[in-house]
């Protein structure tokens, strides 16, 4: 009869699963506190850099695409070809910045850990969940009060 | 380092590369477990496996139960029923914390200061502890038989005691039925016989009941058992000593003051009651290995006793006892030297299964 209640036979290893400390290859070899303190103001840029280019995705990278597409429509007249570059145009800068952002919060990870952290996922995800919402709700604003029915509303209560 | 290297270096490894590096570590792991060979300890004259989990059990239940109390002086069960299986009243038998316990009492109950103590060499080491510690002197034999023992309380003004191991720790040797009565009728009144059969129940040369037959008539003999060898129970020092009838006294003074462990008694009754096959299977399994480990060693020129016991006390034909025992060390089995046992030309070497006669004799061929 087996009595001793931490052999299970190595079914289940002694943690939650996802909160394994990090592997390296070799010991890293992390720099003084200057550096550390130098790693540590680069990741923040690099943050609020990521946070930019997500503030991008949700409003000037689109706008910009419908100027290229009104722009095309312009210059040649065609509707079609307007929408087309502004698809493509959409699809291009929306991947091209998904991409770098990714290639940002990676590289953040490893910055904050030459910072001293132990940073072991990125932050991207969350930066873009947050941004959506802060644009939505400013979207919300300018469509529902300054520019759409709450303008209508105060110019008729005005008119009254 | 580059400024690139500087920070890749904290990259950490996917998953998968985890993976693959411990799945790396297990295979080596896997690899050395089986290019590994363990040990093979044969100095050791106890039983090498485990005990049986019902006397792992009944010892449980007895701690759970309470040891805070002190246990059965008068240990009436474990007596009765070892009394039953040797077949004699359960006040000729008492219990002690093993038979190396009971026979130090006997000899500080038997000697005055000064009287000896007659044992054989090599024998139990603890022989002439025991008389020393009896505040008399051990008189060595170097001879076996019985004659030598006469010819020495012929000889010696003083012995009050004989110490007699059978079958004998080194050597193995099992002193015979009627050698003992012929020692037993031929001693003058007044000396007694202490006989040492921890390590009986490995004989197969006579039936392990003869001793105990002896005692009916021959008040001056006392033998003394163990569950220490045979039973496998080492660990809880317990063995018993049987007398002639109306030796109560004498037993009475021998028996430990404040009795023996319950934990002892359960683990020896368990035994007695479940496990006498299994102590039966392994006693055979030694009796049929013996005389093979005995014939290849003399082929390879060992001198080796007649043993009756689960070791064979062989002599190299020109290695010393510490240089055969320290090759075969090197190599990976472990034997008893002979210097600290008595006789430094021998070894002690233990019988255990067909493959580590097997393991023994092949790492013999090669080391020595």
């Amino acid at each position: 009869m087996r009595t001793d209640p931490s052999e299970n036979g190595g079914l289940f290893v002694g943690r939650r699963p996802g909160t394994a400390p990090v592997r390296f290859r070799s010991l890293p070899q992390r720099g003084g506190d200057v550096r550390q303190r130098i790693d540590g103001s680069i990741a923040t840029i690099m943050l609020a850099a990521i946070t930019l280019l997500c503030l991008l995705c949700w409003g000037p990278i689109p706008i910009a695409c419908l100027w290229l597409g009104s722009q095309a429509n312009y210059l040649t007249g065609s509707v079609s070809l307007g929408l087309l570059v502004s698809f493509a145009a959409l699809f291009a800068l929306l991947f091209g910045a998904l991409s770098l952002m990714k290639r940002l919060d990676n590289a953040w990870i490893l910055v904050r850990r030459a910072a001293g952290y132990d940073q072991r996922t990125g932050v991207l995800g969350r930066i873009f969940a947050a941004t959506a919402v802060v644009c939505a709700l400013a979207f919300l604003l300018w469509f529902l009060v300054i520019h759409g029915p709450g303008t209508s509303l105060v110019a008729r209560g005005g008119g009254n | 380092m580059g400024l690139l290297d500087y920070y890749r270096q904290f990259e950490g490894m996917s998953e998968e590369e985890v993976n693959a590096e411990l799945r790396e570590q297990a295979a080596e792991r896997r690899r050395k477990a089986l290019t590994r060979v363990e040990t093979l300890d044969l100095s050791l004259t106890t039983w090498p496996e485990l005990p049986h989990p019902r006397i792992v059990s009944a010892i449980t239940f007895v701690a759970r139960r309470g040891l805070h109390r002190y246990p059965h002086l008068s240990a009436s069960d474990l007596r009765g029923a070892l009394a039953e299986h040797h077949g004699v009243d359960p006040e000729r038998l008492i219990l002690g914390n093993g038979a190396a316990d009971l026979l130090s009492a006997a000899t500080r109950a038997l000697l005055e200061p000064g009287q000896q103590l007659l044992t054989h060499w090599p024998s139990y080491p603890l022989y002439p502890l025991m008389a020393r510690r009896a505040h008399g002197h051990a008189v060595r034999v170097a001879d076996t038989g019985v004659d030598a023992l006469l010819e020495a309380v012929a000889r010696e003004p003083d012995v009050r005691a004989i110490a007699i191991a059978s079958p004998n720790d080194p050597t193995g040797e099992l002193l015979a039925a009627a050698e003992l009565r012929r020692l037993l009728e031929t001693l003058p009144a007044g000396v007694a016989v202490l006989l040492d059969e921890a390590l009986v129940d490995f004989a197969d040369a006579q039936p392990t009941s003869t001793s105990i037959e002896l005692l009916e008539q021959h008040p001056q003999l006392l033998v003394f058992r163990s569950f220490s060898k045979a039973w496998g129970l080492a660990g809880l020092r317990i063995g018993y000593a049987i007398g002639a009838p109306g030796a109560g006294e004498l037993l009475a003074e021998l028996a430990p003051d404040l009795g023996v462990s319950e934990i002892s008694q359960a683990g020896a009754f368990e035994a007695l009651h479940s496990c006498s096959e299994l102590m039966q299977d392994h006693v055979r399994a030694i009796c049929d290995e013996r005389p093979r480990l005995l014939a290849a060693l003399r082929q390879r020129g060992f001198t080796v006793a007649d043993s009756q016991a689960n070791f064979v006390w062989a002599a190299h034909p020109t290695l010393p006892g510490a240089e055969l025992a320290a090759r075969l060390a090197r190599a990976g089995v472990l034997v008893a030297a002979g210097d600290a046992l008595g006789e430094p030309r021998h070894v002690r070497i233990a019988i255990r299964s067909e493959s580590a006669t097997d393991r023994l004799l092949s790492t013999i061929d090669k080391a020595a």
